[in-house]
């Protein structure tokens, strides 16, 4: 029944049925299937995408494969491309020095992983042999980076290789490909476009999107930026805003100004800032987050000022309990547990003598906070917390921190 | 300095010359290198926003070859290059030193230029480079704000002639946390600069890359005017949220955001961008370095809809219409066209649709023109009789048929 694959031609018809079912199915991915240039192939060995959206496909795969789950292939394709499987791949192979047909065999697989485990279901069907997470025990929802990290060589089959994606999954290109200087290919700017315009359809249609998509949607193009830079980033703001830290002043005479007689120059004055740090250690703050927030805040203040002394440590859960100047990062006790107001954190914190130029709070956010603006900068640390509707019967709704203070999502 | 590195009496001072001659020959020998061509988007971008005569700025990790830019930057137009290195000077230098005269209660303070500043002034033109902005103290970041907007030194206006462009790290990388606030963020055009992996691979083996720069084309000035004045128009007309957008999330701080000031940059760089006949991805720099990525982004995208044909020329001549290749592109394409139809139904009109279908299907892919085909027939009112080039639509028939062949299996297994 099967024909000598040298004689056949490309099914294009069952193709473009494929195509049209996966756009039924999946009408927010319409624009990136339609911009997939179809290429016939007889040297791929199934279905293949290349990085300027090029997607080839092998005559004798089509013919093998029903319409339904030629339909789940082209989605599995086109999410390669969508979520940049080739330029993060590349990345992860620089960073690591990863290199040699294996490991891009690996990346090929860790991105499959990625997203064969939530595009199928509702409709699109997954084709026989597309392999999941779990067929290695590893947990599903992952990202293609964090499975890379997760298995090695030999934890696998060969057959686990159910499909080559090319170069549009892992970066490497193949053999049977046509290149950035081919026909038909789309420019860097063309590809943002449609993952841009896949993005806002995807955000603009909230309901009957997959979880995974609408995170996709949401971080394609502002990917979430490492907290510890943010938290730093707003803490040495905060310190070395005039007023604090280091700036100039014609208070006092400046070195150069004996050089230039008749000439006032103002001199480079140090004040050191005050960082008071109010840590909620209520029972929902984990030791772990709590721990590595904190490292952090201390290692920049250090810093900032270089004596440990303008570092106070304040625990608070609903009474602010201990004051303790911080002698040694590793030596804070921390006390406490239960409900918190943080409120009576900020009181102790700004009446504390000589005052504070910052104000550093670390908390989950499960608790009031001050009515009025404190008099100086405040920075909020905020773990993030599942959405809070899954307590929605409860009457206490815990408010957002307020607008007056610098908030940085930690984890 | 210890005994040992005296040179010992044997050696003449013959010696030591010929040493350091050999040394020179060394160093001349690494010097050294080759360039070829090698297209850079960066660049380009960079060299239309200082034409355009808007103020730049580089978000760059230390020693990655933002010098090295300003450079060849500077030999292509041709202006002398000035590099002030903020980190090392005084808020005075930029805001000019106060000289306190005979009476200063008559005469005022002068405030004094540095020479550097003088000697711009004087030649009337060039490049200056505000180096390593982000490790000065705020107050000299805010005399150098005060040159960068207002293109003051103390009493010295910098001509029309020079031109500013300033580099600094990035928060993440920067040691005391430099950060624009919104208002002045909104004045640069912000560009991130990033190094090439291959680029300098092969550049330590002795061949750099040399850019070839746009250049502005006379004959196309009235020509791009006009495209970036509707460029603009036509988002901003259709999308009025956009025209203001204050970043509020702490990941987006110190970065472009969109304002009447940033778009009326944009629509500048446009109009640059067109009359060197630059790429898009040149375009898309410049367009998100002034407007943000969610704004720049949505203007592209108009731009790739505003490049589509319009529907009533499609309908005016179906037989000979262009289609464009991509098949996103055609199926919005052909979306317009059923749309136009459904504005003002008339039969002539939804003819000329079908026409239109049938020259799609011939020459591209039937499973586009399925939804527009759908749409198009419920848009059939009572007398109107369905034409015989709909036969030719059979394609697309049999292509939907497959598909809800498929739904039925799928639906039949659950």
């Amino acid at each position: 029944m099967t024909v000598p694959a040298a004689d056949q031609k490309l099914d294009l018809e069952k193709l473009f049925a494929a195509r049209l079912y996966a756009v039924r199915v999946r009408p927010y991915l319409a624009t990136a299937l339609f911009a997939l240039h179809i290429v016939e192939s007889r040297r791929v060995p199934t279905m293949s995408v290349d990085r300027y959206w090029r997607c080839y496909v092998s005559p004798a795969f089509v013919d093998s494969m029903p319409v339904e789950e030629l339909a789940g292939v082209l989605v599995h394709e086109v999410s390669h491309l969508l979520r940049d499987h080739h330029g993060r791949g590349e990345r992860f192979a620089r960073e690591h020095e990863l290199s040699g047909p294996g490991e891009r065999l690996r990346m090929n697989i860790a991105a499959d992983f990625e997203i064969n485990d939530d595009i199928f279901g509702d409709g699109l069907v997954r084709p026989e042999g597309a392999i999941l997470p779990a067929d290695i025990d590893l947990p599903a929802g992952k990202l293609m980076e964090e499975y890379l990290r997760e298995f090695r060589f030999g934890t696998y089959t060969p057959g686990m290789a159910w499909l080559d994606c090319g170069s549009g999954a892992d970066g490497l290109e193949r053999e049977w490909e046509l290149g950035p200087l081919g026909a038909d290919g789309l420019s860097e700017q063309q590809r943002d476009g449609v993952r841009f315009r896949v993005a806002q359809g995807i955000i603009g249609r909230p309901g009957n999107v997959p979880e995974g998509w609408r995170r996709w949607a949401q971080e394609a193009f502002h990917p979430p930026q490492p907290w510890r830079d943010l938290l730093g980033a707003a803490l040495r703001a905060a310190v070395s805003a005039p007023g604090v830290g280091e700036d100039y002043t014609y208070g006092r005479p400046a070195r150069r100004a004996a050089g230039v007689p008749g000439v006032i120059l103002p001199s480079l004055r140090r004040t050191p800032p005050r960082v008071s740090v109010i840590i909620d250690t209520s029972g929902s703050v984990s030791d772990a987050e709590l721990g590595s927030a904190l490292l952090e805040v201390t290692a920049i203040s250090r810093a900032a000022s270089g004596r440990r002394d303008l570092l106070t440590v304040l625990i608070c859960d609903a009474a602010a309990r201990i004051a303790h100047p911080l002698c040694a990062a590793e030596g804070i006790p921390l006390v406490g547990g239960g409900g918190t107001d943080l409120r009576t954190g900020f009181a102790t914190a700004l009446r504390a003598q000589p005052r504070p130029d910052v104000v550093v709070v670390l908390t989950d956010g499960q608790t009031p906070w001050p009515e009025t603006k404190p008099w100086c900068r405040t920075v909020v640390g905020l773990f993030r917390r599942a959405p809070s509707w899954r307590e929605g019967d409860s009457d206490y709704v815990p408010d957002r921190p307020p607008a007056w203070a610098r908030v940085v999502e930690i984890g | 300095m210890s005994a040992a590195l005296i040179a010992p009496a044997a050696h003449t001072a013959a010696d030591h010359a010929s040493q350091l001659d050999i040394a020179a020959d060394l160093l001349t020998l690494l010097g050294e290198a080759t360039t070829e061509p090698w297209p850079n988007t960066q660049l380009e971008a960079l060299t239309l926003a200082v034409a355009a005569d808007l103020p730049v700025l580089l978000w760059g990790e230390p020693g990655i070859g933002k010098t090295a830019a300003l450079t060849q930057l500077a030999q292509s137009l041709d202006l002398p290059l000035t590099t002030v290195i903020a980190s090392v000077h005084e808020p005075s230098d930029f805001s000019g030193l106060p000289i306190v005269g005979d009476d200063p209660a008559e005469h005022g303070v002068p405030m004094a230029p540095p020479d550097w500043a003088v000697r711009l002034v004087r030649a009337g033109r060039g490049l200056l480079f505000l180096d390593e902005l982000s490790t000065a103290p705020p107050a000299v970041q805010a005399a150098l704000l005060r040159l960068v907007l207002e293109r003051r030194i103390g009493s010295l206006k910098l001509p029309p002639g020079v031109r500013i462009v300033a580099a600094a790290n990035p928060r993440s990388s920067a040691a005391d946390g430099w950060e624009l606030s919104p208002p002045l963020a909104n004045r640069f055009v912000h560009l991130q600069w990033v190094h090439d992996h291959d680029v300098v691979v092969r550049g330590l083996g002795g061949t750099w890359p040399h850019a070839t720069l746009p250049r502005l084309d006379p004959e196309k000035l009235t020509e791009a005017v006009a495209f970036a004045r509707r460029a603009v128009c036509v988002l901003l007309a259709a999308r009025p949220k956009l025209v203001h957008q204050m970043p509020s999330s702490e990941a987006r701080r110190g970065g472009a955001w969109a304002s009447p000031r940033s778009w009326e940059m944009t629509l500048r760089l446009i109009a640059f961008a067109t009359a060197a006949g630059s790429s898009r991805d040149v375009l898309s720099l410049l367009v998100r370095g002034a407007v943000g990525d969610g704004p720049g982004f949505e203007l592209l995208t108009s731009l790739d809809r505003m490049d589509l044909p319009d529907p009533e020329t499609l309908l005016g001549d179906p037989a000979g219409a262009e289609l464009p290749e991509r098949g996103d592109l055609r199926q919005a394409a052909l979306d317009g066209v059923v749309a136009a139809v459904r504005k003002r139904p008339e039969r002539s009109r939804w003819d000329a649709a079908w026409v239109l279908l049938v020259r799609a299907i011939e020459t591209g892919a039937p499973d586009l023109v399925v939804v527009p085909a759908t749409t198009l027939a419920t848009l059939r009112q009572e007398n109107w009789e369905v034409p015989a080039s709909i036969e030719k639509l059979a394609g697309v028939v049999s292509v939907s048929q497959r598909a809800d062949r498929a739904a039925d299996l799928v639906q039949a297994r659950r």
